[in-house]
């Protein structure tokens, strides 16, 4: 579901594609198809993963920080190949996806996120939480993200963030 | 969390016998080892880094730390020094500060409104002569007893260190010849700039984040990444250089040819036919005098400078208990760099905190080896590559840097 801001018309259409966008966004990588993830993006992208502090405080310094199609790839064949870490699920939830203005760049939309991260034998936790800032564009018929910004609010990750959020 | 062993039990620990070469594993789970940590590393004589001066810089900017176990406000006075005080009241032991950063005339205790200038003198405190004759505090009672713990503060180069006791050394006598030649090597007198944070929370004893610093001995092997794109390997001209007491440390790594050879062949982690479909990730450039590409520094007992190619960073360890500590992440640049060095940082970035390309190897690694430790205290780790004594040595092949932390470890200690 995506909440059109106040003032703003929407084709029905769009409404329902952006919708599926961000549901095959969230499928993917809670089915762990890390490979296919970057297909939603643009090829010239920004992908940030940034703490609620830097961004108040205007630094730019992001834990995951691309800025190509090609550049998510490397990062997923780079987790696959040469990364060392324990198993674990990491299940999000994305709500109160909202569009807020469509502009010549795209479509800027805000939403919220959650993600839990289940450890072998351990309960389910809260992993993080926080908000995106997004940009959607519509490239030859098929939207992709232009820019997905994912802004978490504790300053704190518990222990390392292994699949993109 | 942990599993309380009293504090009498301390006296009957015995250091298993190889000295430096064995670790027993009861000084990553004990809480009495780590209450004397606290007591005999952290809040003793030793320097311990605080924050950048870049972070504080107009009169009154302040930012809250963790030096230990102790939360504490570094702010830039209003004679323009760096001060140090201890987050807490004099009166209840309060917090007297809630934001984590921001700018300050004074601080106001917000329980009873104590309030202390930007040196931690208490200034005043309500009613301290009582109400139409009544209460007040007693006649005698003396405002400049009752100021916020303020602690030594010494500063280099725009880095700012503090210690909770009296130290009898200069941080440059501290740091030692050898050590600060590296540590000048980053922080050579230009003005810095904070380009922003990372933290994560491991569940793990600090000691081990530590280790990992002085272990070249990992880095070829756990770190495929690094490996594969010939960032840091074991096979290339290195170092491992301490001060003359084993505290602080360096890695030294120059960037060679990625080739198949003989010592690519017995890491099972080289791999061959990876490369970056988007080479900005990886486009280092030569920023620093000399040859080296890598050097990671730790400073006893609380900090870690990096540098690896063109990320910078502090990473201050903070301890929570004894089986979890803190990591923070300062990336740093310098007033000077161009857009395009800016951007560089930001990129490699990608390598480095809870999610970097070989940094999350660590934090894992570190999961893992607590895990490993919990099952038996009784047992011993083993840090004999290189052979059993504390000597620099120009190769990667060894943990001799371990050896020589835990042989101060143990003097300081009393182990």
């Amino acid at each position: 579901m995506i909440a059109i801001a106040h003032g703003l018309t929407v084709d029905p259409d769009l409404r329902a594609r952006l919708a599926d966008l961000y549901c095959a966004y969230d499928n993917l990588l809670n089915d762990g198809e890390l490979e296919l993830w970057p297909s939603l993006f643009a090829e010239t992208c920004i992908y940030k993963v940034i703490p609620r502090d830097n961004v108040e405080q205007g630094m730019p310094i992001a834990v995951m920080y691309c800025e190509s199609r090609d550049m998510l790839t490397d990062r997923v064949v780079a987790l696959r190949e040469t990364a060392l870490f324990a198993p674990r699920i990491a299940r999000r939830i994305t709500t109160a996806i909202c569009l807020r203005a469509i502009e010549p760049d795209g479509m800027h939309l805000t939403a919220s996120f959650a993600v839990f991260q289940t450890m072998p034998d351990q309960p389910s936790e809260l992993f993080l939480c926080g908000s995106c800032r997004d940009r959607v564009m519509d490239d030859a018929g098929t939207l992709r993200f232009a820019e997905r910004v994912f802004i978490y609010d504790s300053t704190i990750v518990p222990t390392s963030l292994v699949y993109p959020l | 969390m942990d599993t309380a062993i009293p504090a009498s039990t301390l006296a009957a620990r015995t250091w298993p016998d190889g000295g430096p070469s064995r670790v027993p594993n009861w000084v990553y789970t004990d809480p009495a080892i780590f209450q004397r940590e606290i007591e005999r590393i952290f809040t003793a004589n030793d320097w311990l880094y605080v924050c950048l001066e870049s972070e504080l810089p107009n009169p009154g900017d302040f930012k809250r730390a963790q030096l230990g176990n102790r939360d504490v406000i570094a702010v830039h006075g209003t004679d323009g020094t760096i001060n140090v005080l201890v987050n807490r009241c004099a009166h209840r032991s309060m917090q007297v500060c809630m934001a984590s950063r921001g700018s300050a005339k004074e601080f106001v205790c917000p329980y009873h409104q104590w309030t202390y200038d930007l040196s931690g003198n208490l200034l005043g405190l309500p009613f301290r002569r009582g109400y139409r004759g009544q209460g007040g505090m007693p006649d005698d009672f003396r405002p400049e007893a009752h100021g916020l713990q303020r602690l030594a503060v010494t500063t280099r180069h725009g880095v700012v260190f503090a210690s909770f006791g009296a130290p009898n050394e200069s941080l440059e006598t501290y740091l030692g010849d050898r050590m600060l030649a590296y540590f000048d090597r980053v922080f050579d007198g230009r003005p810095l700039v904070v380009l922003g944070y990372m933290r994560q929370r491991i569940p793990s004893n600090w000691k081990l984040m530590f280790e990992n610093i002085k272990d070249p001995y990992h880095a070829s092997l756990l770190h495929v990444f690094l490996v594969t794109f010939g960032l840091f390997r074991l096979d290339q001209q290195s170092a491992v250089e301490m001060d003359d007491m084993g505290r602080h440390s360096v890695l030294v790594s120059r960037r060679g040819e990625q080739q198949s050879n003989d010592a690519t062949n017995q890491m099972r982690s080289f791999r061959q036919n990876f490369s970056l479909r988007d080479k900005r990730l990886l486009d280092p450039v030569r920023e620093f005098p000399g040859d080296a590409t890598v050097v990671m520094q730790t400073v006893w007992p609380n900090l870690i400078v990096q540098q690896q190619s063109n990320t910078l960073a502090m990473r201050q360890i903070v301890p929570r208990d004894a089986r979890s500590f803190d990591l923070a992440w300062t990336f740093f640049g310098y007033a000077d760099d161009t857009p395009e060095m800016r951007q560089r940082r930001l990129r490699q970035a990608n390598l480095m905190g809870p999610a970097g390309l070989v940094s999350l190897d660590d934090s894992e690694a570190m999961l893992l080896s607590q895990a490993g430790i919990d099952q038996d205290d009784d047992a011993a780790c083993v840090v004999e590559m290189g052979g059993r004594d504390v000597v620099n040595e120009p190769h990667m092949v060894t943990e001799t840097a371990i050896r020589g932390f835990y042989q101060h470890y143990r003097t300081v200690m009393g182990l």
